[in-house]
């Protein structure tokens, strides 16, 4: 690793009494009723999304109150299986003998027909220099399903037929 | 079990004069049937009004069937709806939440859509709702918003706030000792007053049930607080938290969430015929260490009540005033706050009625309970207060307080009424 | 008497490194004011109220402003309280702007301050915290536990901006040493200023792209520290500072639009910002900001930028959506020189966030230091005359955003929404 040198200067120490923040004692209160319909669609491996009618917008994952109106979205549509990636970034997993970095790597989907990012995983066989913002992804059911997010087992590769597409003509120098 | 009911929000339109409700227990409200402020018109202010166009209060309760985002979402949404405006009318939102009584940073990051904030300037004050709408106010009065929203709450039954209390203590000498926290900082206000001025614990104890059985008319009060028969031998027989103090004269914090609008005086003529004025507000905060103040006092409140009385005008509060809503923690602490405001002193009690909704007592979710204030007050004068209704209420007070032994308070004066 | 004119009268910080161990927070307070008030040539009787803010999470001390009242000398004075996190420091110059512009008796001239002591708590704890409530309902909905880690604790600040830095690089053409460019002169900067975390004066580019990833595209050697460190700012009346200063700052323009957040958040918010390096919410601040100021052309009217980035992409994404350079060309600026010292539009010539982030603090030394340039008293001057200088940060989940516009003459235009 390399050291960065910068100008640094030494402060003595003052005495240090110890503190706690209870994070974990904290009885976080969420309600789930409205998204029920939402959970028992993913047991039958089938993806819904929750439009709301003032401004057409529709969020998957549900959401309880659209922003742009000030309303509760009641709408449930159904949305296909395919999605873009939207954007993404990557954790590196360092092996302990060689300490080597692999990269592993992690993307928000944007579903078809919504209008919300969902984070997820990718599938294990795509690498993560292939991966780029606007390729096409689908949804990969896990085998039994329990009505609760990790069905969704991870994002899969669909091909792309524009990913070499030439968008415009190149002007001649 | 708390109830899941919300009150509909009231109109701010009222209709006809209404009759004068009978007081049951002469100790618990004066029944005044004529206004005995001055002519609220005569006053020298030296400070802009800023007019109250809409409020709502979710009813409190020991826990509230709803997380923060539906808490929040349902007073913005009430608060508009109430007040016939739209969300594309507001310019600003103000919030009123604390980092760890929701156990998160930036309380106010998630809060953006539910509080309908989204693209509008958007901003949190980490004191008590009171203050919150002091900066709603600043915001008013610069000139550059014409309607803010300002909404505050917590959910105390997701974490006791007792305990979060003693992190708002000195890390220094106080932290370790773990000696320091809201209870027993209030048992020594109360001794500390009681020794003061001779004072005993029953007078104190009457203010507690005055609360009590004021918040049983109060339809907007936690329902564990609502309690017509209670007796003076019931407060101070309850379970005793930090001697002198007793269970019944604490103000318990519940789960619950308020909102108000806030419009200039232009803007607020032209949305409702009979907009509440905020005349004039002062704040103050006195030192931290319990031992270096008088706590059988409140100095930060004696400024406050300076500051404020500058700015509307008021030069004797026991005359213009005619309701005082007061943010008590403690039952003594109502006695100790309006002696600072001037309207009692340690020998005789208050001539004005205080606290007609039960004050703090009647619930106390942390950061909504100044803004509650507020929205009583602001009832009072618009004759919506139902069964707890002084009348003839012109002017009236309301506070808010922060840190131990209401280290820090502010004061408003609302103006307002049929006849001005 | 209502809207009136504000102007900034004075600046300080207190010195600022990664353990401040010789001070407690309130100490540490009390050297910023102190530097403030000798900056402004007065002492604290002159201070009609007070503006505190800091984000409390990191030190486990719940409303510090109520401890630190000696200190900070507000004895009997009003106090106010403004904390959204990371922007809290431009929230409390905004707070401390409406203070005196709104005109109640008696308050003129407020100290606003910002603080963080960020070595008394566990950093990555208070910054894991802003959605820690948020993520703990999906482990209820199916996501197991080290897959949920894995995927919101993707270095939790760095992480949400790594998304965006994606997909900012991918709009721009950025390259890596465009990135490692922008650090470098942050850090030359920083080593100019007195009071700042990071100096490197000698550092280059290509020691920063021989660190490891963090979190892909950031490398260590990009990545902002976290310092400890205070400042504290004057906002009085037109007419009270010319009492303090020779050249009084005048505040012009301030917003600070909210947006819905990115990435994360369950039911109550999040996850519609399809691209997170748009920024609405600072498009429109902008917007807002430029209008009550009178600016029609930010990018020739301006000369002066001091924008929050923590990371480099942040420094060019952010001058772009407040309208400062052309969409996409931000890194060339940097390529050609024109945000240095001595450009046309230098930006961060304090050393920016990247070489100094002490979380309350650093949006308020934003605001601090282009004040600085318009009076002529920064640490590290540009040659040219400043006339409009901005201050700007950012925060939330990426979704709030604070924008303040200052310049030597009064041209407030905006005077009251009849």
């Amino acid at each position: 690793m390399v050291k960065m040198e910068y100008i640094k200067k030494e402060y003595e120490r003052t005495r240090k009494t110890k503190g706690k923040w209870y994070l974990s004692s904290y009885h976080y209160k969420f309600n789930i009723t409205p998204f029920i319909p939402f959970f028992d669609m993913l047991k039958e491996k089938k993806l819904m999304g929750l439009k709301c009618r003032g401004c057409n917008i529709v969020y998957f994952p549900p959401k309880l109150v659209c922003g742009r109106c000030l309303a509760k979205p009641d709408k449930w549509v159904p949305l296909r299986e395919t999605g873009v990636i939207a954007t993404y970034t990557a954790t590196f997993d360092k092996d302990p003998t060689t300490g080597e970095l692999t990269p592993a790597p992690i993307i928000a989907v944007r579903q078809d027909g919504s209008d919300s990012l969902y984070i997820a995983e990718l599938s294990p066989d795509v690498k993560f220099d292939e991966v780029y913002a606007g390729m096409p992804v689908k949804v990969k059911w896990r085998d039994t399903t329990q009505g609760n997010l990790s069905d969704i087992e991870y994002y899969g590769r669909v091909d792309d037929p524009t990913e070499k597409m030439e968008l415009y003509k190149q002007e001649e120098e | 079990m708390g109830k899941k009911k919300s009150s509909k929000p009231p109109a701010t339109k009222p209709t006809a004069k209404r009759a004068a409700k009978p007081a049951a227990k002469e100790a618990a409200t004066e029944k005044r049937t004529r206004p005995q402020g001055g002519q609220a018109s005569k006053r020298e202010r030296t400070m802009e009004r800023v007019g109250i166009v809409g409020y709502y209060q979710v009813k409190p309760s020991m826990d509230l069937q709803m997380d923060r985002y539906e808490a929040a979402f349902t007073a913005v949404r009430g608060a508009l709806d109430g007040a016939k405006l739209k969300r594309k009318d507001l310019t600003s939102v103000v919030s009123a939440t604390n980092d760890f009584y929701d156990g998160r940073t930036i309380s106010n990051c998630f809060t953006v859509e539910a509080s309908g904030s989204y693209l509008k300037d958007e901003t949190k004050v980490e004191m008590d709702g009171a203050y919150a709408v002091l900066y709603g106010m600043m915001r008013v009065l610069s000139g550059n918003h014409k309607l803010v929203a300002v909404w505050g709450g917590s959910m105390a039954s997701c974490f006791p706030y007792e305990v979060t209390s003693l992190l708002s203590t000195d890390p220094t000498f106080e932290r370790s000792t773990e000696l320091l926290n809201v209870m027993t900082a209030g048992g020594f206000q109360m001794r500390s007053y009681m020794n003061r001025f001779g004072v005993s614990a029953e007078e104190i104890a009457k203010v507690a049930v005055k609360n009590h059985q004021n918040a049983s008319r109060n339809e907007l009060a936690l329902a564990e607080s609502q309690d017509e028969s209670i007796t003076l031998d019931k407060v101070l027989g309850s379970d005793p938290l930090s001697s002198p103090v007793t269970d019944l004269m604490y103000a318990r914090p519940c789960d619950g969430m308020a909102c108000i609008l806030l419009a200039p005086e232009q803007q607020a003529l032209k949305i409702t015929d009979h907009p509440i004025w905020i005349a004039g507000v002062g704040y103050s905060q006195e030192n931290y260490y319990l031992g270096e103040r008088d706590l059988s006092k409140s100095r930060s409140m004696e400024d406050a009540a300076k500051m404020a009385f500058k700015a509307a005008g008021i030069t004797d509060p026991k005359k213009e005033i005619d309701v005082a809503e007061i943010f008590e923690h403690f039952a003594h602490e109502e006695l100790i706050l309006s002696n600072a405001i001037g309207l009692s002193e340690p020998s005789s009690p208050s001539s004005i009625p205080i606290n007609p909704s039960g004050g703090a007592i009647s619930g106390n979710a942390l950061f909504a309970t100044g803004l509650v204030r507020l929205i009583e007050c602001a009832k009072q004068i618009n004759n919506e207060a139902k069964g707890h209704q002084i009348d003839g209420v012109h002017t009236a007070i309301a506070s808010g307080q922060v840190g131990f032994c209401a280290q820090n308070n502010i004061l408003f004066v609302l103006e307002g009424g049929e006849k001005q | 008497m209502t809207g009136r004119q504000v102007a900034i009268a004075g600046a300080g910080f207190c010195e600022h490194a990664s353990k401040r161990s010789d001070v407690n927070m309130a100490e540490m307070v009390h050297e910023a004011v102190e530097n403030c008030l000798k900056n402004a040539n007065c002492d604290i009787s002159s201070i009609d109220a007070f503006v505190n803010g800091n984000m409390p999470g990191f030190e486990g001390v719940n409303l510090p402003e109520l401890w630190m009242t000696d200190w900070m000398g507000a004895r009997n004075k009003p106090l106010l309280r403004v904390t959204t996190g990371g922007t809290t420091g431009g929230s409390i110059g905004i707070a401390g702007y409406y203070n005196v512009t709104a005109g109640i008796p008696g308050i003129d001239t407020v100290l606003v301050v910002g603080f963080e002591h960020q070595s008394c708590g566990d950093t990555s704890v208070g910054l894991a915290s802003v959605a820690y409530a948020e993520t703990s309902i999906w482990t209820k909905l199916g996501l197991s536990m080290d897959k949920m880690t894995r995927i919101f604790g993707a270095g939790a600040a760095i992480g949400i901006s790594s998304y965006q830095a994606i997909n900012y690089m991918k709009r721009s053409g950025a390259t890596e040493e465009d990135l490692a460019r922008v650090v470098v002169q942050n850090r030359h900067n920083a080593a100019k200023n007195w009071y700042t975390h990071l100096k490197m004066p000698n550092l280059t580019i290509e020691e920063i792209l021989e660190t490891p990833f963090i979190s892909y595209p950031f490398r260590y050697g990009m990545v902002t520290p976290a310092s400890d460190g205070a400042c504290a700012v004057i906002f009085t009346t037109e007419e009270k500072a010319k009492d303090f200063t020779d050249i009084p700052v005048y505040v012009n323009g301030v917003a600070s639009v909210s947006n819905e957040s990115a990435i994360l958040g369950y039911s109550g918010s999040g996850a519609c910002q399809l691209d997170p390096c748009e920024q609405i919410g600072a498009v429109e601040s902008a917007k807002l900001a430029y209008s009550q100021a009178g600016i029609s052309f930010p990018e020739k009217e301006i000369d002066y930028a001091e924008v929050y980035s923590p990371l480099p992409t942040q420094e060019l994404q952010w001058l772009e959506r407040l309208g400062l350079f052309e969409e996409n060309t931000a890194h060339l600026r940097y390529r050609d020189g024109t945000t240095a010292p001595n450009g046309e539009l230098p930006v961060n010539c304090s050393g920016g966030v990247n070489s100094t982030n002490s979380i309350g603090a650093s949006g308020l030394e934003r605001i601090a230091e282009a004040a600085l340039q318009i009076m002529g008293k920064a640490g590290n001057q540009v040659p040219r005359t400043v006339h409009t200088a901005i201050g700007h940060s950012w925060g939330g989940v990426i979704n709030l955003v604070t924008l303040m516009v200052m310049s030597d003459q009064q041209k407030r235009k905006w005077k009251g929404v009849a």
